[in-house]
């Protein structure tokens, strides 16, 4: 059965190419897709669940029960911020639910720092042709599925 | 102390094996100024850019390269913190050998 990605936040899909790291942008760690957040606080939920392999202020990693690790990024170049204006809600090793928060944050302040708040969302190591609907745009609410895994 | 060599002559763990041909990559310990681990990749910064070998970090098994100057990404899939480690071992060990 095809694993069903959730979106992390609510906002707009915009697709890998529109976002300005060339790293996302060419899927050198697995294709996916990206959504622009609305523009207030708000909280990044896990895309799907399972183990909470990697958390970072910026970025982190959930890894299901049959190995596909889903990576979501909060902003691009956002290392940068060094955690400021991010706030962890979960643990590293924590096993979530899909839609979990995992990190509050603000869009809106990302912005205004500068720094795109887009958010990658990579199926890590997938090929491009396991995905389905990643080429889909438009409006998300966090929690909808924003692509299948097969 | 030496890196053990197990009984095949392979180094002890393979991951050892990725971290110095990254190292070499970069153009060698000498030429590594920093190395931070992000989630999927290593931020490095290099003394001298020329001396990167975009092939070498290729065959090395890493998913790409990125650069800008003498900051250098090398993408390298979620175990970056591990290899990031690895690579901070064997430079240690650099420089111990050379005194």
């Amino acid at each position: 059965m095809a694993l069903v990605v959730g979106s992390p936040v609510s906002g707009t899909v915009v697709g890998l190419a529109g976002v300005s790291d060339p790293v996302f942008a060419t899927a050198m760690v697995g294709p996916g897709t990206a959504v622009d957040p609305v523009r207030e606080p708000g909280h990044v939920c896990a895309p799907v669940a399972g183990i909470l392999r990697k958390l970072k202020p910026h970025a982190f990693i959930v890894v299901t029960d049959d190995g596909h690790g889903v990576l979501v990024h909060l902003g691009i170049d956002t290392i940068r911020l060094d955690g400021d204006g991010f706030r962890l809600l979960a643990t590293e090793g924590d096993w979530v639910a899909a839609g979990e928060p995992i990190v509050a944050w603000d869009p809106f302040s990302v912005a205004a720092l500068g720094f795109s708040p887009v958010c990658p969302v990579i199926a890590l190591d997938a090929t491009n042709d396991a995905l389905s609907d990643h080429s889909l745009r438009g409006q998300v609410g966090a929690g909808e599925p924003l692509f299948s895994w097969n | 102390m030496d890196p053990e060599p197990n009984q095949t002559g392979q180094p002890a763990r393979p991951a050892l094996a990725k971290a110095r041909a990254i190292i070499d990559g970069l153009g060698g310990a000498a030429n590594i100024l920093e190395i931070e681990p992000c989630i999927t990749r290593l931020r490095t910064e290099v003394r001298d850019g020329t001396l990167v070998s975009e092939p070498a970090l290729k065959s090395a098994g890493v998913h790409g390269v990125s650069r800008r100057g003498a900051i250098v990404q090398v993408i390298v899939g979620p175990e970056a913190d591990v290899l990031a480690q690895d690579i901070e071992d064997q430079l240690a060990q650099d420089e111990e050998d050379r005194f």
